[in-house]
């Protein structure tokens, strides 16, 4: 037995106005799980506690709360001293309970043909991925769109795709998941992360069903434009100035000795809309001895495409890529952009192996740059962060370059999935929210590593954005200037 | 404890709600049976929980025994079922599952569930323990969680009422003894009265009366002790599956259920010394023996010093390549990995749990109880699966029985008979009192379901059985106290749980011998199952006995 203290998020809509936190501490098990904690509030300290529970084993989703923040099922997760339990981001009942209802009625039920045969093995293969879902709601906590839209939930989208999948179903699944608003998720990948099933929503259900509402005409017309330019110039972005390919050799050589190679996947912001930023990543390079391969021929990624479902001409872009690439007998593609970053993680095969800016530069290791005099903090992209399991690395090398680092919230900043093009009501109004995180910081400079994210939460707040590389090249500046001040 | 002034307002009936059938349950047993009355006429279904997460079927994971290959035959399966049942089972309910289950598996893939199905598109069977043909379908292995989300989906697709987070506490008969619905309490505590002219009754088992059970918090034999009360019989009451692999620690954890599949992919049992001690026990079935041979096995390993240090065995399925436990047994592989075990590389520890009640209502093949108007289907009803239940039979017999119940109860005529008031104000009462009770639910709770896990448990004798009874009746007898309107359903559930616990311990008493799940040590008759002179025990308000039966020498 050990001794835990928690507190527990408590709400009586017949006394109360509005919830508040009590701390209780119990005795439980080693090993024991949230919900054990709870009961042992319950039957120690407080009967009347309200909170659901039914298999104790993962498998009904009665249970699912917030510890710490997070969604997670109660009997699965861990019980830890000093957690916070609330309850999911959904109404409240009482306490922990909230009403599930109204997002399950949203989920669609099959409506089977009357001569509805088995599927074959492969129907069900390609179903049953998106079939383990407990319907806890965790997803629909979780979700950054639906405290902006009226997005009916993850959950809801992918019973949408695992009905389309079906060939029994004779339901118009792609209408309705459009009402259900197919376009509002920014693909942040989030409702994955606190999934207790690892349900693959966003690859599996709402890419998919973007895919199938295209092959209808139903693409967004913003996303249709973009998809054209894709087309006819191989850029997702228009060209308006000198672009990054434009402006530097196929070779970039180091100050010093070469300590490495890598090739350098540039993608479409940093080429045509930020090159700045890309320029000053390749000044980093070269002072920490990376020399940087930067194939001409290469092209888009195709995540503007795949991301809205536009995958028609998809295979074009990905051999171009790959060959401009392999041609050069390159072993490492690096990328600065956490989208292509992402897509060429998860969506090429690849015979290279590519990593985020931050990789290489930890792996490395870098040469100290002077330390800014600024407060800064840093937001997570999501197609680094959850796209690519990547937070410690831009971390360290941004305490490295800062006087002072803070931590905020992570939360999708409204940019991706074709949201800041096909619905900008959305983007800002996550952006918006993105705001008011770097204010309660008291950051000076908010940094991040996607261009992206970049171009949009600049639009959202009036604290600088800026990437972390520029952020190195300053510091190197600052410290060639003090040098320079010295001798 | 905190003390809280109890509210001192009298129960009354906030609600009053009229339907042809009323089923309660909202398993697989009682959708299924909703599903099939609402041919017939208005039904409302009322859930002690949100409908799709409370009982047993969402968690059921191994699979559903149907015969649809050429090679293999009702026949057969009646004969796996009778002889795995040790011949207790009540052969005309043997007889509907077996010949009904293929057309019920129909229903289910018609309605768009999502089984494995073959190369040949066929639904997918594998091996289960106790059967000589592999005829376990399945979906993963979260079976019973593709049956539900199916049967929601089709349930969706009827008139049905869902009255969810309501919980019947008592039935209520009218002047011609027939139940004429039941009393129930919202998630507020407020009072509920549904009338119906034929009931349902589809609750599910109980062994939440055991310590260790794998039983989700549902799982408290309401259905046995509301039916007992309104004056029903039961049947084969002692009739507890043990089911062989419950998982061990940590110790809030213990008794999860580690699905047969396990063992019917390949998975090995083996002692502390590593060796595969099912050969001393059923060299010709080994692990795939039927549930209490491998209950009684693991227990007896243990209770030797051939167990682990946590007290139970190894099942080990490292020898399967990697990717097919990830495909076939990917929940247990989820499971154990939150709590740091890789099934893949290291061998789970599991013990036998307290699984499932074989015995409860007295049914014939209409599932009608000896109650007028009452209808019983899914585990609250006994006779199914005689003294042992196979595995994979369970699902099975809440689809075929489901949708029998619903249909009988569905053309059952009009109800004429007239409520006496009185009837209803006895329940209020009942629960009026729990505001002056003065032990704690939780207390009894957990005192009930140790003396039932010692004195109850895979090894019994009449000593340890008249002590827990007497023992069970002193619970029974305490004053229950309820902290708010809220908590009168947790002073309801743990006065159900006393008396199913009374009722398993009344009939294990009954009982001489030794059959299936039911293990008398002090047994002093020798009985072989197929010639054994008795057959069912039975217990009622009124009457409790054994059956004897002619078997032909």
């Amino acid at each position: 037995m050990k001794t835990i203290t928690l507190r527990v998020s408590r709400f009586d809509p017949a006394v109360d106005a509005e919830p508040h936190f009590e701390e209780y501490t119990v005795r439980v098990n080693e090993g024991a799980r949230v919900l054990h904690a709870l009961h042992a509030v319950r039957d120690e300290h407080d009967p009347t506690l309200a909170y659901r529970y039914c298999c104790g084993s993962g498998q009904c989703g009665s249970c699912a709360v917030r510890v710490d923040g997070k969604p997670v099922l109660a009997c699965m997760e861990e019980a830890r001293d000093g957690m916070t339990v609330e309850p999911l981001a959904l109404p409240v009942l009482k306490d922990l309970m909230v009403d599930l209802e109204p997002v399950i009625a949203k989920i669609a039920r099959i409506c089977p043909a009357p001569d509805a045969a088995l599927p074959a093995r492969e129907e069900i293969e390609a179903i049953k991925p998106l079939r383990d879902c407990i319907e806890c709601l965790c997803c629909v906590s979780a979700c950054p769109a639906l405290q902006v839209t009226d997005f009916a939930g993850p959950t809801v989208l992918r019973q949408e795709m695992r009905l389309a999948l079906d060939p029994r179903d004779s339901g118009d699944r792609i209408t309705d998941a459009i009402e259900k608003g197919l376009f509002y998720c920014t693909t942040c990948k989030r409702c994955t992360e606190v999934c207790p099933k690892d349900i693959e929503i966003p690859g599996k259900a709402i890419e998919k069903l973007r895919e199938i509402a295209n092959r209808r005409g139903l693409t967004l017309p913003r996303h249709q434009e973009v998809a054209r330019l894709v087309q006819e110039t191989g850029r997702s972005v228009e060209r308006t100035q000198p672009t990054f390919l434009e402006e530097v050799p196929e070779v970039i050589e180091p100050d010093g000795p070469v300590r490495g190679e890598v090739g350098f996947f540039v993608g479409c912001m940093f080429n045509g809309r930020v090159p700045q930023t890309a320029l000053d990543a390749m000044e980093v390079m070269k002072r920490n001895g990376i020399r940087v391969i930067v194939p001409h021929d290469q092209v888009c990624c195709g995540s503007p495409l795949i991301r809205t479902g536009q995958t028609s001409f998809l295979d074009d872009l990905k051999k171009k890529n790959i060959e401009a690439f392999a041609r050069r007998g390159i072993k490492t593609v690096m990328t600065i952009c956490a989208g292509c970053g992402a897509t060429l993680k998860n969506d090429y095969e690849t015979p290279f192996t590519v990593k985020d800016v931050t990789e290489i530069l930890t792996e490395y290791g870098i040469e100290p740059p002077a330390k800014l005099d600024i407060r800064a903090t840093y937001h997570d992209p999501c197609h680094l962060l959850r796209g690519q399991g990547i937070s410690e690395q831009p971390r360290t090398l941004l305490r490295e370059a800062v006087r002072e680092f803070v931590e905020m919230p992570t939360q999708c900043c409204g940019a991706g999935g074709g949201v800041r093009s096909g619905v900008p009501e959305e983007a800002k109004a996550l952006g918006a929210k993105r705001d008011e995180c770097v204010k309660a910081t008291g950051a000076d400079v908010v940094v991040t590593v996607c261009p992206f994210c970049e171009f949009h939460i600049a639009d959202c707040t009036d604290v600088p954005v800026k990437n972390l590389t520029t952020i190195l090249l300053e510091g190197y500046r600052k410290k060639d200037a003090e040098r320079e001040g010295s001798s | 404890m905190v003390l809280y002034n109890a509210p001192t307002n009298k129960m009354h009936v906030d609600e009053i709600v009229d339907a042809h059938v009323l089923v309660v349950g909202s398993g697989g047993a009682g959708v299924r049976a909703a599903i099939e009355a609402s041919r017939y006429g208005d039904v409302v279904m009322v859930s002690k929980t949100i409908a799709g997460k409370g009982g047993c079927t969402t968690m059921a994971e191994g699979g559903y025994n149907a015969v649809l290959r050429d090679r293999d035959s009702v026949d057969v399966h009646r004969e796996d079922t009778l002889k795995g049942g040790a011949y207790l089972n009540d052969p005309a309910l043997a007889d509907a599952l077996v010949r009904e289950a293929p057309e019920r598996m129909a229903d289910l893939v018609r309605w768009g569930a999502v089984f494995d199905v073959t190369e040949d598109r066929q639904v997918a069977q594998r091996p289960f323990g106790g059967q000589r043909f592999p005829r376990t379908c399945y979906a993963g292995d979260r079976t019973g969680h593709e049956m539900i989300m199916t049967l929601l989906d089709r349930l969706d697709a009827t008139d049905t009422h869902l009255y969810q987070e309501v919980s019947v506490v008592d039935f209520i008969k009218d002047e011609n003894g027939a139940v004429a619905g039941a009393i129930a309490l919202d998630r507020d505590g407020d009072v509920v009265f549904f009338r119906s002219d034929a009931t349902v009754l589809a609750t599910g088992g109980g062994t939440q009366v055991y310590d260790i059970s794998t039983n989700s918090a549902a799982g408290t034999g309401d259905g046995f002790a509301m039916a007992y009360r309104a004056g029903a019989e039961l049947i084969d009451m002692e009739m507890v599956q043990f089911h062989p692999t419950g998982a061990v620690y940590p110790y809030d954890a213990r008794g999860r259920l580690v699905t047969e599949a396990v063992r019917g992919e390949g998975g090995l049992l083996l002692n502390a010394r590593r060796e595969r001690f099912m050969k001393r026990y059923d060299p010709e079935r080994m692990e795939l023996s039927t549930r209490d041979v491998v209950a009684r096995a693991i227990a007896t390993e243990v209770l030797e010093g051939r167990g682990t240090s946590r007290g139970g065995v190894y099942l080990d399925v490292t020898h399967l390549p990697a990717e097919t436990i990830e495909a076939r047994l990917p929940v247990m592989l989820e499971q154990f990995l939150a709590y740091g075990v890789d099934i893949r590389r290291e061998p789970m520890e599991v013990a036998p749990t307290a699984h499932h009640i074989m015995g409860g209502l007295r049914i014939t093949p209409e599932c009608r109880t000896t109650i007028p108007g009452l209808f019983a289907c899914g585990e609250v009803a006994g006779g199914v699966h005689g003294a042992n239940r196979l595995g994979g039979n369970a699902l099975a017999d809440t689809q075929v029985f489901g949708k029998r119940a619903g249909e009988f109860a569905g053309k059952a005529p009009a109800r004429s008979g007239r409520i006496d008031p009185a009837r209803i104000d006895e329940v209020t009462r009942m629960l009026d009192g729990f505001f002056e009770g003065a032990i704690s639910p939780v207390d009894v709770r957990k005192d009930l379901k140790l003396t039932m896990w010692n004195q109850a448990g895979i090894f019994r004798n009449a000593p340890d059985l008249r002590t827990a009874l007497g023992h069970v009746r002193r619970l029974a007898d305490k004053r229950l106290c309820a902290a708010s309107t809220a908590n009168l359903l947790e002073c309801c559930t743990v006065r159900n749980m006393c008396t199913t616990a009374s009722l398993i311990v009344r009939c294990a008493l009954l009982r001489p011998e030794n059959r299936g799940a039911h293990v008398r040590l002090d047994a002093d008759v020798a009985t072989d199952p197929a010639t054994s002179p008795f057959s069912h025990t039975y217990v009622s308000l009124t009457r409790e006995g054994i059956e004897r039966r002619e078997v032909a020498a």
